[in-house]
């Protein structure tokens, strides 16, 4: 008999091993390779959350906290959700865990059993369908292309929509697309989710501060405050402050929900590194200039690779409204076979081939769900991100 | 509102952080409130940890770690399970997770479906059994009586092994007893386990270090070295270098069990934060000295408690080990308090003892025995004093 447990064959293995472990080799061999496979920031974190970190270590609150995060983290959230987004949420209705995955795992947890659906609009982090089945649940893909700027239609949702549905998860600007909703966008689909009471909303804001071309983003509670009962508003400190390594997300939510997920999570983990979220109270409190930099750095980044992926032949980029990734389509180059006499017959051949030959390490659209594309992740310096855009021109002109 | 998961109503906030929470309640409406309920060491982390933590802040390795651990750390594991347990793991056999208990959860989450059985012998920390209960998996709880030392009868645990046992917990020094299983039956389990090849064995040392009994405590590794292949040891920094808010555990086992709990992390939280990781690798390979010191103030306080508790007529067993005493509260039941409480159950005298004389300390029936009180001792010791004096005047004024 298996000594392991059947959740562990429901979890899709990862798709990007392939790629991540050719990577590590060509470079312990020596061979220059540019990552833009990293989902994280290149910059460091600021230095008044570093600070912060450092002065509660020597003030020694390294001992437990309340599971759900100190009273002071809370209220440091509830001030950022009203600041950025008029939102009301009250510290007991708040949430903190170690990342904005944490947060995923405790809600589907809590509400998702055998047979309950759950509506993910791909292309999407895998993470999402990964733990809607190890909590038993079904993933529902819904697909959204290019042709309609990577976002569902309130039709398309109407559509997925079950007696079994359990939650809508949408990520506002997504991962892997950087595309946003606008204001109206989420307007209409609330519209539909009103007439579904049965469903909870998961909205994963986590790139929502990095937002381009004096946009805003909002979120769903913000236009349709009817939703805040079952909405679960998410956010971190990950990608806002370039904290990835500290592990902190959080989310504010109905009573219910975050007391049932704070259960949960007292099984699993408990509290969140204490020092951390010391170092959380900074960044989200403390000045907030380093995050408007980072994110004009990352504006300014996203047109030069827009431009430059573009005017290589066979790939079509879509300009993103946020986040720190563009999702080019490749149709143009399958069939093709490279300068280095690879077939290219699907995403994966295209992105192995670009890693072995030109030395540009990317990840395919099939590990978000959505052939046909590939993800660079810009979040690293300007002249290293002008030499892979030129490489893969390159390539993208070697193909025949 | 939408409709919330089984396994969601099912669970309940542990019975000591419940208490936690009623101590700082308390304490907030200016109550004077002494808690003996949470196994939070009252002394300082290392000093080397706290400059490896500041060091690695202010370096600025602030990005994603490595899901099963940032390599510097999975070698102190490795020496550490190697200096203290004399047990040789390659990297593949150890992970680092968000606390001991994250590492429970993770094997849980690799090896549990729904309907596989745990045995856990009781008295335990309450978390075992709520784990297993999450996941749809059912505690088989083996009673370890006083009279036997709180250590359980190797024939009783093999009667609680069934098919669809996963897992044997073992948890020595004992959370809530203090109990060390002596090397020899660690060996008897070992050699009973060699009949039932579909369980796998944990062993939480969590508490390894903070043992009294007469040659320290010897894990599993040295005296059932053949279930190497189905024995997960769990251990952490928390209570050993009073590291509890930092939220670093790590385990050692068999690599194809390590590989499905590092999946199942993948999905709950990926790798632990970067700073709690550097303070952890500088805690396990700096020098040591304190975790002896630190053994020996636990000792002492040990020896307060026990001797007071038994002055104030609850009869206290002598732990052997961790930062607990498990005091039996059979004399007091059936009386009342001053304010007209009826003592019923071992709940009712903690509640009651809180509320009346303000102490905290956790009911027995959280740990599957009772009628027990469990007192943490990881408080400075003139609380430790002052605790003991309201305990004994609170059983004095039973009536």
């Amino acid at each position: 008999m298996s000594l392991t447990a059947e959740r562990l064959d429901r979890i899709s293995p990862s798709q990007t091993i392939a790629i991540t472990s050719k990577a590590r080799a060509l470079k312990a061999a020596g061979r220059d390779v540019i990552g833009l496979a990293a989902g994280e920031p290149d910059f460091d974190t600021p230095q008044n959350v570093k600070d912060a970190a450092i002065a509660a270590i020597l003030r020694g609150e390294t001992k437990y906290t309340d599971v759900s995060g100190t009273p002071a983290l809370r209220r440091a959230i509830a001030a950022r959700f009203a600041a950025d987004h008029g939102l009301d949420y009250r510290p007991e209705e708040i949430i903190v865990a170690t990342g904005g995955k944490q947060i995923i795992f405790n809600a589907m947890l809590a509400t998702v059993g055998p047979g309950d659906e759950v509506i993910i609009p791909a292309p999407a982090w895998v993470s999402y369908p990964d733990i809607v089945q190890l909590a038993e649940g079904t993933p529902v893909i819904v697909p959204a292309g290019q042709n309609q700027g990577f976002r569902i239609t309130p039709q398309q949702l109407e559509a997925a929509i079950t007696p079994k549905t359990k939650w809508l998860i949408l990520n506002n600007p997504s991962n892997p697309t950087g595309a946003a909703y606008s204001p109206e966008e989420l307007k209409a689909l609330a519209e539909v989710l009103l007439r579904h009471p049965q469903v909870w909303v998961l909205m994963d804001d986590i790139y929502a501060k990095l937002a381009f071309d004096g946009r805003k983003i909002a979120t769903l509670v913000e236009v349709e405050p009817l939703l805040r009962d079952r909405t679960l508003t998410m956010n971190g400190c990950s990608k806002a402050y370039a904290m990835t390594g500290w592990r902190i997300g959080y989310a504010g939510g109905p009573l219910p929900l975050i007391k049932a997920m704070d259960k949960l999570q007292s099984q699993s983990t408990s509290n969140t590194c204490s020092i951390a979220q010391a170092a959380a109270i900074e960044a989200l409190s403390g000045p907030q200039d380093s995050v408007a930099a980072m994110a004009a750095a990352y504006q300014r980044r996203r047109d030069l690779v827009v431009r430059m992926l573009n005017e290589a032949p066979g790939l079509r980029c879509a300009t993103p409204e946020g986040a720190f990734y563009v999702f080019p389509a490749l149709h143009g180059c399958l069939g093709k076979t490279s300068a280095g006499g690879k077939r290219i017959e699907t995403d994966e051949d295209f992105v192995i081939a670009l890693l072995e030959e030109q030395g540009v390490a990317a990840v395919h659209g099939s590990a978000f769900l959505f052939p046909g594309h590939f993800r660079i992740s810009y979040a690293t310096d300007d002249a290293s991100l002008i030499e892979a855009c030129t490489r893969i021109r390159r390539f993208c002109e070697g193909l025949r | 509102m939408p409709a919330l998961a089984e396994r969601a109503r099912g669970t309940n906030f542990s019975a000591s952080m419940s208490v936690a929470m009623r101590a700082r309640q308390l304490r907030a409406e200016g109550r004077d409130i002494i808690s003996l309920a949470i196994g939070d060491p009252d002394l300082p982390a290392p000093r080397h940890a706290i400059e490896a933590a500041k060091a690695a802040a202010d370096k600025g390795r602030t990005s994603y770690p490595p899901l099963d651990g940032l390599p510097e750390l999975k070698q102190a594991v490795r020496r550490k399970f190697k200096r203290d347990q004399g047990v040789d793991y390659a990297a593949g056999e150890v992970m680092v997770a968000n606390g001991g208990k994250q590492v429970i959860m993770n094997a849980f989450l690799a090896t549990l479906d729904p309907g596989d059985e745990v045995v856990i012998p009781v008295p335990a920390w309450v978390a075992y059994a709520d784990m297993a209960r999450v996941l749809g998996a059912v505690p088989r709880l083996v009673p370890c009586p006083e009279n036997n030392g709180f250590l359980p009868r190797v024939e009783e645990l093999e009667a609680a092994i069934g098919p669809r046992t996963r897992w044997l917990i073992l948890n020595f020094p004992n959370n809530p007893t203090g109990a060390v299983a002596p090397p020899g039956l660690l060996a008897d389990i070992g050699r009973m386990l060699e009949r039932h090849p579909h369980v796998w064995l944990m062993t939480d040392d969590m508490y390894e270090h903070l043992c009294f009994a007469e040659g320290g405590y010897r894990g599993i590794a040295a005296c059932a070295p053949q279930l190497r292949d189905r024995t997960l040891v769990v251990s952490g920094i928390s209570k050993t270098y009073a590291m509890t808010g930092w939220r670093v555990g790590f385990a050692g086992g068999p690599a194809e069990l390590i590989r499905a709990m590092c999946v199942m992390q993948g999905h709950q939280t990926a790798g632990v934060n970067v700073i709690a990781q550097a303070a952890a690798a500088a805690a396990l390979d700096g020098p040591q000295d304190i975790v002896a010191e630190r053994a020996a103030i636990y000792r002492e306080r040990r020896d307060i408690v026990v001797a007071a508790l038994n002055a104030a007529g609850l009869r206290c067993h002598t732990p052997q080990g961790a930062f607990y005493a498990y005091p039996s509260v059979a004399a007091m039941l059936g009386r009342s308090t001053p304010q007209g409480r009826m003592i019923g159950t071992d709940a009712d005298f903690a509640l009651a003892l809180l509320e009346e004389a303000g102490v905290a300390t956790v009911s027995g029936g959280a740990f599957g025995m009772s009628p027990y009180i469990r007192i943490s001792t990881a408080t400075d010791t003139e609380s430790l004093r002052e605790a003991c004096a309201r305990i004994a005047a609170f059983c004095a004024s039973l009536g």
